[in-house]
């Protein structure tokens, strides 16, 4: 059954808790420069998750004319991504456990998977001689031994729940029921569903996701120019083969015919001696 | 020569297996290494974990993870107390611990934020982090520049809990009383004028007591019982949980405030320096004095020379702080000789000086306030007042005061303490007619600036620190704050007397509402927390 | 007996100068190696498409695809008509294709790996079609090539090559309509980021459409140029049949634009007055319509200006389609900011140089253009010593 992770973003406090672990975990380094908590937060090669803060105005229920939101970014891991379907080397796959996984030693480090990813989310090492993609792997050692990511672990404010996809719409709808919350489960249906779920009581388009996204997984749009290549490939290939071969033949007869003619005049006697 | 050719045949036999088995090798060889390198049998997944193998399970973790990981504390990023170094961070969970279970401050609002992190700046998180990721905002800079700049007049004043800690810093014993080598170190820092908050400490209590009697008879037609306002971590805590309890809070400032707005009033006067040109300084244990520093309404010597924008106490050090600026400035504390606070605002009796202990405020409180209302020296016990001594989460005492009758007091360190007592309060239950409220647990000596000389911050380095604090008092020939000669002379030369004009317009102020700035519980999540 | 071969490569102050460029960028194609992209480029997270993806690949793809128009026009279809020029373009298109592989390994960041999808196969990635097609194709070109080269070196293997050229003509025109199209097909899946402008499911088919009329328009620019080279007369009937073919071609490529546009509700667009919708008509009035207008009328198209001119608004049409592809239909989207480094220009800038003067080397020395004889030498060679100006 293919895991997600479901966002509360009315819970989050931004203690970054989340942001500490995946760099922990995984190894990653610290840049002042490049921080991945509040307000300048943002995803980079070396920051795997971000916590932005985002100041609303006009929102919640507490009067206030400002508000402030946390909002956590990792990689998604769609149910069908764009950045595995665009990998032409397989470097990027959708394990049976839901996550995206990237394995560099595949990589050509074309990076269309980051062009294609609607989300913009995967990042690359460019001051590297070797660079790699780098993005949310969502922790596939830990979920394969029945652990959570090391984010959902250690959130001190309830704020991600691990668990079945499913299950995880199922609570989400429940806590939307309960109220309080704008009634849209963000990755439900966006880029064909993700696995990674975000509810909140903010408008989203407010807290800086992209509303835009089409619901058709986006795979579907270049697979369904591919599913045309084995039909075209023979049709045409059948065609010209066809075409050269008539045209062939047509020069050969024509040639054939002159040469005829200019034998047959021959035969009718020619002025001059015997052709050089 | 049949021979011959056979012979020749079976060479060429024998030349082309072998050529031929060594091409088959070849070729196998290719064919393998071609497999390997094009990632044939490797799996995505496996090879990122300690891998399948023959490495004992618990050694295939990942290295670099600890093995337990907890959630930590939200940190604003503008926090004007502590700040937090994310790279030292190892998700240990004890600032979470101490803020959520001994301040009951985390985990007691909703967490749909409003707009801003609930923190009372107390920098408990800062004590109890064993990497020190969370340490006080550095503000050595700007005092060094203010030191620098020959048209600034520098003052400072000195915690009462930094002169039983400051030696830490330097090797000594928790606890070692480095009162005149403070003075000397900042003397040598630069600073033109050395006070002692304890002078102000004296000064709180005459305005408080005082305050207190009122109260009691009834003139200021504010409640009992009566809560000190001196730990700026409580005074925020109530503006957060409690404001419907405002109007038990002492209008009194706290005495970092106080001498503040005195510097740049009375002394400026005094010395006839222009107010602008003095840049105030305060050594305190606390992280959240930074905070009330900056607070907007702790502006009173400005509304006073009628000048824009000059807050009372420009820059706060922490005991850290400050034995960092002087290491870096090449100042051992270990060899400067003692020497003694500037007049006007330096001098200190034995009440002030236990200030920084859980129940200090209060026993100096009580010494006064038995003077005030029977002109009588208070009885040893209250020069001794054990039941508001230790480090006992709440404490009562009851005091016998002729012509009154009982005053019961009740004193209370560390939040979750006095979320109790302000529960009781709040239910109408509480028998007091004064309570001492500190933030910290153990008061101020343990504060969230003070030196790390144990962590998590332990119960002995309190004990010792705080019986430093009441040896100096015993042997101190004025014990009782209205004998501080230095405050007298003040009320005679300028405030009149207590709580009279002047004095409520330099030594008193006002409270915020905080309420509104957290999504409050399900009350009954909030019955279960408390 | 063997034939001395004679080798000349004549120098001139132009081609000193592109040899200067070639070297300097091949100095910084190995810094580029040596100290990687984020060193070399301006490439960054929001960008990780820039010029040598741009250019060098989708321009420089859509520029060489003269090879297979030119091949389908006179191998397959027989037009016999348009044979001189045969050879020259399918010499561009193979020096094109080759300099395309050369900045494609310069972009990917893990060159090493380069090989990998011959081997783990992501069928369903656009590019995966690109990689083999464009792989596969550049052997061919190179075994098209072993016909003309064999004319004067190796020459037993003349008769291989003349018998193996018709199955490599069908294949080199069948790979190419296929990975044109799919260089147009990559951006289908930037559904949402590219400008709708240029955004459409019909992107394989502009990208396939523009290739092919842009090939006659190439043939038409080099053998301007080749003939004022050499001296020659350009074959100025030749190519106004030629240009006619990419005429009709546009016709049909217009057509559906417009047609796509309506269908897509993006006509609103075109006026905005913003950006894209600029760039957008500038590329589709100066590359596609201005052209057709020269095309279609003879007194135009019979000129050597007029021809000149079709086949630079053409060129250039398709080259700021493919720029605003990458670039300004997805500047919307990927925010941030791009604009190639020195080192990017020069890489590119070199790697053009380096096509010209191989283009050059050969032509001087086997037979390419109309009137050279196998060994490279001119017709015209034994009246008058010919200047060469390029």
């Amino acid at each position: 059954m293919a895991k997600g992770v479901l966002v509360d973003i009315t819970r989050c406090v931004g203690c970054g808790s989340c942001v500490v672990a995946c760099k922990m975990w995984n190894k990653l380094k610290h840049d002042k420069e490049a921080p991945a908590l509040g307000k300048d937060a943002g995803l980079a090669a070396e920051n795997w998750t971000a916590v932005s803060l985002v100041e609303i105005t006009g929102a919640g229920d507490s009067g206030a004319d400002k508000v402030w939101r946390f909002v956590k970014n990792q990689c998604l891991h769609c149910e069908e991504p764009a950045c595995a379907s665009a990998c032409f080397s397989r470097a990027i796959v959708k394990t049976g456990a839901g996550a995206v996984v990237y394995n560099a030693d595949l990589c050509v480090g074309c990076r269309y998977c980051m062009l294609a990813c609607p989300f913009n989310i995967p990042k690359y090492e460019w001051d590297k001689v070797f660079p790699r993609v780098r993005k949310c792997q969502m922790c596939p050692e830990r979920v394969q031994k029945g652990d959570l990511p090391a984010c959902a672990g250690v959130c001190p404010a309830d704020a991600l729940t691990f668990g079945d996809r499913d299950d995880l719409l199922k609570q989400a709808r429940e806590r939307i029921a309960g109220g309080g919350y704008i009634n849209h489960i963000y990755g439900e249906k966006e880029a064909g569903g993700t696995a990674w779920l975000y509810i909140s009581d903010v408008p989203f388009e407010k807290l800086g996701f992209r509303t835009n996204v089409t619901t058709t997984p986006l795979p579907h749009y270049s697979e369904s120019v591919l599913r045309l290549t084995p039909a075209v490939g023979l049709g045409w290939g059948a065609l010209l083969t066809g075409m050269y071969v008539y045209n062939r033949r047509r020069n050969d007869v024509a040639r054939e015919e002159a040469e005829m003619r200019i034998s047959a005049g021959k035969g009718k006697g020619r002025k001059g001696g015997p052709r050089k | 020569m049949e021979d011959h050719l056979k012979e020749d045949q079976f060479a060429l036999e024998k030349k082309v297996t072998r050529r031929a088995f060594m091409k088959m090798m070849g070729g196998l060889g290719l064919a393998g290494i071609t497999m390997s390198l094009s990632g044939c049998g490797v799996s995505t997944v496996a090879g990122q974990a300690g891998g399948a193998g023959w490495l004992p399970a618990q050694y295939q973790g990942n290295a670099a993870w600890p093995a337990q990981v907890r959630g930590r504390i939200p940190i604003e990023a503008q926090n004007v107390s502590i700040v937090r170094d994310d790279e030292k961070c190892i998700l240990c969970g004890q600032c979470l611990e101490v803020c959520k279970n001994t301040q009951t401050v985390f985990g007691h609002y909703d967490f749909s934020l409003v707009n801003e992190i609930v923190c009372i700046n107390c920098g408990q998180c800062a004590l109890w982090c064993p990497t020190a990721a969370i340490t006080e905002r550095d503000d050595t800079e700007a005092v060094l520049h203010a030191l620098q700049d020959p048209e600034k007049y520098v003052v400072v004043q000195t915690a009462p809990a930094t002169r039983v800690s400051l030696g830490e810093e330097f090797g000594l014993p928790p606890g070692t009383w480095v009162m005149g080598q403070q003075v000397a170190a900042l003397k040598r820092l630069g600073f033109d004028a050395v006070f002692d908050t304890n002078f102000t400490a004296d000064l709180t209590i005459m305005e408080e007591a005082t305050e207190l009697i009122k109260r009691v008879k009834g003139d200021l037609k504010l409640p009992l019982p009566q809560f000190t306002s001196c730990s700026p971590g409580w005074v925020k805590f109530c503006e957060y949980f409690y404001p419907d309890l405002f109007n038990h809070l002492s209008t009194c400032k706290s005495p970092q405030q106080m001498l503040g707005a005195l510097v740049k009033t009375y002394y400026a006067k005094q010395k006839n320096i222009d107010p602008e040109k003095i840049f105030s300084v305060s050594i305190m244990p606390c992280t959240a004095k930074k905070f009330e520093a900056a607070r907007p309404e702790m502006n009173s010597s400005s509304h006073y020379w009628h000048k824009t924008a000059m807050q009372d106490v420009d820059a706060v050090l922490t005991t850290r702080e400050l034995a960092r600026l002087l290491k870096n400035q090449g100042i051992d504390l270990n060899t400067l000789p003692e020497e003694k606070y500037d007049p006007l605002l330096g001098e200190s009796t034995g009440g002030a000086t236990i200030f920084a202990a859980t129940g200090g405020v209060m026993e100096a409180a009580v010494r006064t306030a038995y003077y005030f209302i029977t002109r009588q020296e208070p009885p040893a016990g209250l020069l001794s007042l054990q039941p508001v001594r230790g480090l006992a989460g709440v404490k009562e005492a009851s005091v016998d005061v002729p012509g009154v009758g009982t005053v019961r007091v009740a004193v209370c360190h560390g939040m979750s303490n006095g979320r109790q007592v302000l529960e009781a309060v709040r239910k109408g239950n509480a028998p007091w007619h004064f309570v001492e409220f500190m933030s910290c647990p153990g008061g101020c000596i343990s504060g969230g600036g003070q030196p790390r000389s144990a962590v998590p911050p332990s119960d002995e380095v309190r004990s010792m620190r705080i019986a430093s604090l009441y040896e100096a008092d015993a042997r101190m020939a004025r014990r009782e704050s209205h004998e501080n000669a230095e405050v007298l002379s003040l009320y005679q030369n300028f405030l009149q007397h207590p709580m009279s004009e002047l004095a409520e317009e330099l030594l008193h102020t006002h409270y915020v509402d905080r309420s509104k700035k957290y999504n409050h519980l399900a009350t009954e999540k909030l019955t279960q927390a408390g | 007996m063997i034939a001395e071969q004679k080798w000349t490569f004549k120098i001139t102050p132009v081609r000193i100068v592109l040899l200067g460029i070639s070297a300097l960028a091949a100095a910084l194609m190995l810094y580029r190696l040596v100290f990687g992209l984020g060193a070399s480029t301006n490439l960054n997270d929001q960008w990780p498409w820039g010029l040598w993806i741009g250019f060098d690949v989708l321009v420089g793809v859509a520029l060489a695809g003269g090879g297979y128009s030119t091949a389908l026009l006179v191998h397959v279809l027989g037009i016999k008509k348009f044979s001189p020029i045969a050879r020259s373009a399918m010499l561009t298109s193979l020096i094109g294709y080759l300099l395309v592989m050369a900045g494609l390994f310069m972009d990917i960041g893990r060159w090493f790996n380069f090989w990998r999808p011959f081997t783990s196969w992501g069928y369903h990635s656009v590019l995966f079609e690109v990689f083999w097609c464009v792989s596969i194709y550049t052997l061919i070109q190179m075994l098209e090539f072993g016909e003309v080269a064999t004319e004067k070196v190796q020459r037993p293997w003349h008769k291989f090559f003349k018998k193996i050229m018709p199955v490599l003509l069908i294949i080199g025109v069948l790979l190419p309509t296929l990975h044109q199209s799919s260089l147009g097909a990559l951006y289908v899946i930037e559904v949402g980021k590219l400008y709708p402008l240029w955004w459409s499911m019909l992107l394989p088919v502009f990208f396939l459409l523009s290739s092919f009329f842009v090939g006659p328009a190439m043939v038409t620019v080099e053998s301007l140029l080749a003939g004022r080279a050499h001296g020659h007369r350009p074959p100025t009937d030749v190519l106004q049949s030629l240009i006619k073919v990419s005429g009709y071609v546009m016709l049909v490529y217009l057509t559906l634009k417009v047609i796509d546009l309506v269908y897509r509700g993006a006509t609103g667009l075109l006026f905005q007055g913003n950006l894209e919708g600029n760039l957008f008509l500038l590329e589709m009035v100066l590359g596609i319509i201005v052209p057709l207008v020269i095309c279609f009328t003879p007194r135009l198209r019979s000129s050597a200006a007029g021809l000149a001119s079709f086949g630079v608004l053409v060129v250039a049409g398709v080259v700021l389609n493919r720029m605003n592809v990458v670039f300004t239909g997805m500047s919307g989207a990927l925010g941030g900011y791009y604009f190639p480094s020195l080192m990017e220009w020069t890489v590119s800038l070199g790697l053009v140089s380096i096509g010209v003067l191989v283009y050059l080397f050969v032509v001087e020395n086997f037979s390419i253009l109309p009137g050279q004889r196998a060994d490279g030498a001119h017709g015209l060679k034994q009246d008058k010593a010919v200047k060469y100006t390029a």
